[in-house]
């Protein structure tokens, strides 16, 4: 619409039979064009209301709301997954808020003007997810859940504020953000099985506070981040003997709640190792650069249902003799490996787009090359392959459908508890499948556009 | 070109002789897979000198400069900087790029980082300068290029011209006892090439040694003690300014000079 506005000069004005002619009759072909496709969408825009708002029988879907969300989790014990909605609203309200804080920081620094995200544009990008939550709840019918939405909106927002934090609270308002999201997946897991993920957090938090250090020489920075890790792993090994809180391990997860947590831990697994994978294969040393595009052409080779097939059969013999993985567990291990072969082959594309005059200017000035990888090329590629990373990960998100073939309950086959059900045996199983799909894109579709807007975030002060 | 009221900055070491010599290259050979693009070179450069290397293209003489700070590896000779013989040691390679500052035909300017960044950057990682001594000594060097108010803008928001003066700036932030300039002004509108030129001058005066690879004759007559003619990957002739234009002995000189000028 905004188009034809911008032809406002050829047409009379707000005349509906100039933009009609102007946009759908122009010439004949355009015109035979027009006269084929109206029928057939008013037909299909027809057919899809009868489905959506009188055949449909949609309580399959309502009945089994719970089911579709949490799946085989155990009911006794919703109030952490709860909670847990509570502490990641908080969360990403303030990663959000951080972030725009960081990135007001910046513009100030560079004498730009800093744009605040406005709320329109917040709803523009994650129209599709609201559109789906909303749907949620009204086929809820009770208002328990909307008072968990509005808790979460509410908290969300209180997290939001720490835009406004000082400068000199950045830092820790991140820190704070991180364990934010630490609690909030282990309000679920609790502290029993799930204790090395925060060790394994607190090392790679603890070696890239230390590795920055300036003064330190060269030689000592590896020592030092190395007592910094052992020390930050102690100190959280012994907190979490100490708190003891015991949970629900993800083997027991299912539904849309596993879906969401296996696609964003494979993710953040998967982008370290793709990333060392790609620097792998550019090395100078053959060794480790044919043993790393062996291993990226292997596994680009393979579909990722054999994997994960591999992850159940073969893992166990690989593994020492009485290591007890679970099915979860292997299926992470399968989908990083499988994902960061990708990875790998994306960011090794943005490597090779940066010319080569930043490198030798780094290497000019006498910088070590770890430091010229770190300073001046990843920034750089990294940034380039955003959109292409995230494809990756909206990909990676949708196969995790794929998990049901190790009997894993997640989000599609909840379909398969719905349709044991007496009622539902043999109707709305369209209805289900429409339902799952409108999930599954309402998610990708907000990824999409976050990573348009991470995009532009970044190009700040690039032509 | 200089101003009379404000002193000119001195790049100079004062515990060593002017002349004594910095740069030593000794029969060196460099080849592209069969193609041989130095020949023999032989060349010897002091300090406080300013060498102005002219040539046709594809003559080799980036190829020369860029073998001094081992950004292409020369595959016979030697290569003394300082004292330190170039080898495949990274170790060595790293010190003298330490002490030899370079500037690129493209600018080569790290587009995500500001002007400042840019400046402080190597300092801070290489020198471990503390970010404060950092930040000082990368507004002196902006005000010596005469861009101080662009410390926080990106490279992309300024002009060829600009983006030519920082890079002067990033490299004088290491404090190089040699300064290389690769064709500088070559990527340069016309109306930007006299602000980098001046630039250049300056550092002449103040003492720095340089070699200067460039097509600019009025930089090379003002400004050169010495002017070395390349062809073919050889040097052909060596002169001051005043000999090597007015009264040039070799042929293929003598044609280079008659089609440029």
């Amino acid at each position: 619409m905004t188009a034809s506005a911008e032809r406002a000069p050829v047409l009379p004005e707000g005349s509906a039979l100039g933009w009609i002619k102007e946009r759908l009759f122009r010439n004949v072909w355009s015109g035979a064009v027009t006269v084929v496709l109206i029928p057939v969408l008013i037909y299909v825009g027809y057919r899809a209301f009868v489905f959506i708002f009188i055949n449909g029988q949609w309580a399959a879907v309502s009945r089994n709301l719970t089911n579709f969300i949490m799946g085989r989790y155990p009911r006794d014990q919703t109030w952490r997954l709860v909670a847990q909605m509570m502490l990641l609203a908080l969360a990403f309200g303030a990663g959000a808020g951080t972030g725009s804080g960081t990135a007001r920081d910046k513009a100030e620094e560079a004498g730009l003007v800093y744009v605040p995200p406005t709320l329109a544009g917040t709803l523009r990008r994650f129209w599709s997810l609201i559109a789906f939550v909303l749907v949620l709840l009204v086929m809820a019918g009770s208002t328990g859940p909307w008072l968990v939405a509005g808790a979460a909106v509410v908290l969300g927002y209180v997290g939001w504020q720490s835009w406004r934090l000082p400068r000199s609270l950045r830092m820790l308002s991140w820190l704070a953000t991180a364990l934010l999201l630490l609690a909030g997946f282990q309000v679920v897991s609790g502290t029993d099985g799930m204790a090395w993920l925060p060790v394994a957090l607190a090392v790679a938090f603890a070696v890239w506070l230390v590795v920055p250090v300036e003064r330190l020489q060269a030689v000592m920075r590896p020592v030092v981040s190395l007592v910094a890790s052992l020390a930050a792993a102690a100190v959280v090994f012994g907190v979490y003997q100490v708190i003891a809180f015991p949970g629900i391990g993800w083997d027991q997860w299912s539904g849309m709640h596993l879906t969401l947590w296996w696609s964003a831990i494979v993710s953040a697994l998967a982008f370290p190792v793709g990333l060392l994978l790609a620097l792998a294969r550019r090395s100078n040393l053959p060794a480790l650069r044919y043993l790393a595009t062996t291993y990226i052409e292997l596994i680009r080779g393979v579909p990722l249902i054999t994997l994960l097939f591999m992850g159940q059969f073969i893992l166990g013999f690989m593994l020492p003799a009485g290591t007890n993985l679970s099915s979860i567990s292997r299926s992470i291990a399968a989908g990083t490996l499988f994902t960061a072969a990708y990875l790998a082959e994306i960011v090794r594309g943005g490597l090779q787009s940066l010319p080569p005059g930043q490198a030798e200017a780094g290497q000019a000035l006498g910088m070590a090359p770890t430091t010229i990888m770190r300073k001046i090329v990843l920034p750089q590629a990294l940034r380039a392959v955003i959109p292409a990373m995230v494809g990756q990960f909206i990909s990676l998100f949708k196969d995790s459908s794929l998990l049901f073939i190790i009997n894993v309950t997640e989000f599609l086959s909840v379909r398969g508890i719905v349709h044991a059900q007496p009622d539902f045996r043999v109707i709305a199983h369209a209805e289900t499948l429409v339902f799952v799909a409108v999930g599954y894109w309402a998610f990708a579709f907000a990824m999409s556009r976050e990573s348009q807007r991470l995009e532009r975030r970044l190009g700040i002060g690039e032509r | 070109m200089s101003s009379d009221t404000v002193p000119a900055t001195v790049y100079t070491d004062a515990t060593r002789a002017k002349g004594e010599v910095i740069i030593e290259l000794d029969s060196v050979d460099k080849y592209f897979g069969d193609f041989q693009a130095l020949k023999d070179i032989n060349m010897r450069v002091g300090l406080q000198e300013v060498v102005v290397v002219i040539g046709p293209s594809g003559s080799g003489k980036s190829t020369l400069i860029r073998c001094i700070n081992r950004l292409e590896k020369h595959d016979r000779g030697t290569i003394i900087v300082d004292g330190i013989e170039l080898s495949d040691d990274i170790r060595n390679i790293q010190v003298v790029r330490r002490e030899t500052g370079m500037v690129f035909q493209q600018f080569n300017l790290f587009p995500h980082l500001t002007v400042m960044d840019n400046i402080t950057l190597a300092p801070r990682q290489v020198r471990h300068l503390p970010k404060k001594e950092a930040d000082d000594l990368a507004m002196e060097l902006l005000e010596r290029v005469k861009i101080p108010e662009q410390a926080r803008k990106y490279p992309g928001q300024l002009s060829g011209g600009q983006q030519q003066r920082v890079a002067i700036a990033r490299s004088l932030a290491m404090r190089p006892k040699v300064m290389l300039f690769d064709e500088v002004t070559s990527a340069l509108d016309p109306e930007m090439i006299k602000e980098v030129l001046d630039v250049m001058v300056e550092l002449a005066e103040g003492g720095m040694t340089m070699i200067v690879v460039t097509h600019e004759m009025g930089f090379a007559r003002a400004v050169a003690n010495r002017v070395v003619f390349m062809s073919d990957g050889q040097i052909v002739e060596v002169g001051t300014p005043e000999h090597f234009f007015t009264s040039p002995q070799e042929d293929r000189t003598k044609l280079f000079l008659s089609q440029i000028l």
